[in-house]
């Protein structure tokens, strides 16, 4: 327990309501499509109705790399990234290092998305920046992604918007931790009987007790990952390498060795990943190769962590004679603290290190974090009610937001839906998005008052996302049989989420009066 | 001091001094850390630990009674390694001078 003088506890209590009010609604919207982003890749599996469960890498594709690797100028196998895309297909990065005219590092070359066969589907040509997008089946956890790491404001302004709304976390996390007089006793405080306002605030403190360590956690690790590329990299470059970030790469990311540009023929990667599989016991994320077709080729395999441990495993191989030679830390060639300390730091943002359970548990906290954010701007304002009318229009973008961002989202989701088959969801699901913002801003600019606006918006978006359901079996996805007899019980799990969850919003809706919706009649004082 | 100076300081320190501060730490940090068992930890711990650096100066300057304090250790944090930072550059520099002739 902390104990603060009393001037000290109202500093921390106004920085506490000041970090969360000056960007708290961005926060909200941060933290909100984060929550949503834990389940990107089921979510993708759902709203594309992919039924192949055999990964690209447990599959042949040994003889679709080299065809490829034969079709691609020499220049670009320096490096060539594997990873899967859509429904357990292939996708094959083809490229070298480069630096732009303005000084910035770059992998160029030829990114080929391949078919359930092996053929490229699709090439495209330029930096990675330039071929990595969204594309037709993977358009709406591409967007909810984007949305949470950069608010779809270019890079790399994005990021350091999101980064700095991490940081604005931060402070929120570590005040209010500070400004408990009682912590222990705030964690069990729920006064059912007492004013609304009591109610209300006896709610976002034990939400916000409970989910604590967790928004510290995401908060310092979100904003580590906003930084990193942005400012730390080039910083750290400039004073230890001279502004050379390919050595600085090399040094932390890069496995040494006497360069030996003599030609190879690669050894066979599908033996490779059949024994990256076979050692580690899960499918690789990601492979990457390090000068393809010469003699001093590189594979590395990148997978999940073990059960019970949170740290992802890489396997190291010669690639020209698909040799096993080391399990090594992701980071640098040996473990140290530092190797681990950013290893963990991807398992603790994305809670993907016990599968579904640790995927369930991050999510909840992330509803409780949302939570905490959207009631503590309303607290802030009800606290400043009677004092200042002028504030109705804050008041209001905080509803329209709120309510409006899940609104939009359920939106762009079912404009997937119907957008997928017809082949143009990445232009209809974002731009299903703007338009249903524009619906709930031009509701929030007209109904006749806060709380009718936000059981209006509650009522649209469980409407909406009980609708999801139908939509996806019109749409010509996959029945419930059909997907748990593939091994994809997920899409009808999320099928019933989202039936429930929605019916549940109606009702809810419904069944609110609407002088609850919640403005507390009198300001609370502070403590 | 004044009372409008006092918190305008204490607001200078915790806002934009903090931010100033805890990256001039991380570009000095990698040149006195050391690399540990893997060479790598010098690199990577500046770059993890930045936003916690931010927040101890954040809330130190913040909650810290005595203002010449804050400034006194902020101060000297920049110093120490903006000095080693403007060392390395200045030896690098000479040495590609020497390389160049």
């Amino acid at each position: 327990m902390i104990h603060l003088k009393k001037d000290e506890t109202k500093l921390m209590v106004a920085v506490h309501g000041w970090s969360g009010i000056v960007l708290g609604l961005l926060l909200y919207a941060v933290i909100f499509t984060g929550m949503a982003a834990v389940f990107a890749e089921e979510i993708g599996i759902w709203s594309a109705g992919h039924v192949e469960t055999r990964s690209a890498f447990e599959r042949p594709m040994d003889g679709s790399i080299r065809r490829l690797a034969a079709q691609t100028p020499a220049k670009y196998h320096e490096g060539v990234d594997l990873f899967e895309i859509g429904d357990h297909n292939l996708g094959a990065f083809f490229h070298r290092h480069e630096t732009d005219p303005d000084g910035t590092l770059v992998s160029r070359g030829i990114y080929y998305q391949l078919d359930r066969k092996g053929d490229v589907a699709k090439a495209l040509h330029g930096t990675g920046e330039e071929v990595f997008g969204p594309r037709n089946d993977d358009a709406l956890s591409s967007f909810l992604v984007d949305t949470h790491v950069r608010l779809h404001v270019p890079n790399p302004w994005g990021l350091l918007l999101t980064g700095i709304v991490g940081l604005v976390m931060l402070v929120a996390a570590i005040s209010g931790l500070l400004i408990h007089r009682h912590l222990f006793k705030d964690i069990f405080t729920l006064r059912r009987s007492a004013s609304p306002v009591l109610v209300d605030r006896d709610r976002h403190s034990v939400a916000g007790t409970w989910s604590l360590p967790f928004a510290f956690i995401l908060a310092f690790t979100g904003s580590f990952f906003s930084f990193f590329g942005t400012i730390g990299v080039p910083i750290v470059a400039m004073a230890a390498f001279g502004g050379d970030v390919q050595a600085l790469n090399d040094a932390v990311f890069g496995n040494p060795g006497r360069p030996d540009p003599r030609p190879a023929t690669m050894g066979n990667m599908d033996r490779i990943a059949a024994d990256a599989i076979r050692r580690t016991g899960e499918v690789p994320t990601f492979i990457t190769i390090e000068n393809f077709g010469r003699a001093d080729a590189k594979v590395t395999s990148f997978h999940p962590p073990k059960a019970g441990d949170i740290e992802p495993v890489t396997l190291l191989y010669d690639g020209a004679q698909a040799k096993f030679l080391h399990t090594k830390p992701s980071i640098g060639t040996q473990p140290s603290a530092g190797g681990t300390l950013a290893a963990i730091m991807a398992p603790m943002h994305f809670g993907n290190f016990a599968g579904m359970l640790s995927k369930a548990v991050w999510f909840a906290l992330g509803f409780a974090m949302c939570y905490v954010t959207f009631t503590g701007l309303r607290l802030w304002l009800a606290r400043r009610r009677e004092d200042m009318r002028s504030l109705e229009w804050l008041d209001r973008t905080v509803m329209v937001v709120g309510f409006g961002l899940p609104f939009a989202l359920v939106c762009s989701a079912a404009a997937f839906l119907i957008a997928m088959p017809l082949g143009s969801a990445t232009y209809w699901t974002p731009a299903a998005f703007l338009i249903a913002s524009g619906v709930a801003i031009l509701g929030g600019t007209t109904a006749p008052s806060v709380a009718a606006l936000g059981r209006a918006l509650q009522f649209a978006t469980g409407l909406v996302l009980a609708g999801l359901v139908p939509l996806r079996w019109i749409s010509g996805g996959p029945g419930w049989g059909r997907a748990i007899e593939a091994g994809q019980p997920i899409i009808a799990a999320l099928d019933l989420a989202f039936l429930l969850a929605g019916i549940w919003m109606v009702w809810r809706a419904a069944a609110l009066p609407a002088r609850r919706l919640p403005f507390p009649a009198r300001p609370v004082p502070a403590e | 001091m004044s009372q409008s100076w006092r918190k305008w300081t204490r607001i200078l320190l915790a806002g934009p001094g903090a931010v100033l501060v805890a990256l001039v730490v991380m570009a000095g940090m990698p040149l006195w850390l050391p690399g540990g068992a893997a060479g790598v930890d010098n690199l990577v711990l500046p770059l993890v630990l930045v936003p916690l650096i931010w927040a101890a100066l954040f809330f130190h300057a913040c909650l810290d009674r005595r203002l010449s304090r804050v400034a006194a250790i902020a101060a000297t944090l920049f110093l120490f390694h903006a000095g080693l930072v403007a060392h390395k550059l200045l030896v690098q520099r000479s040495a590609f001078e020497e390389h160049r002739s």
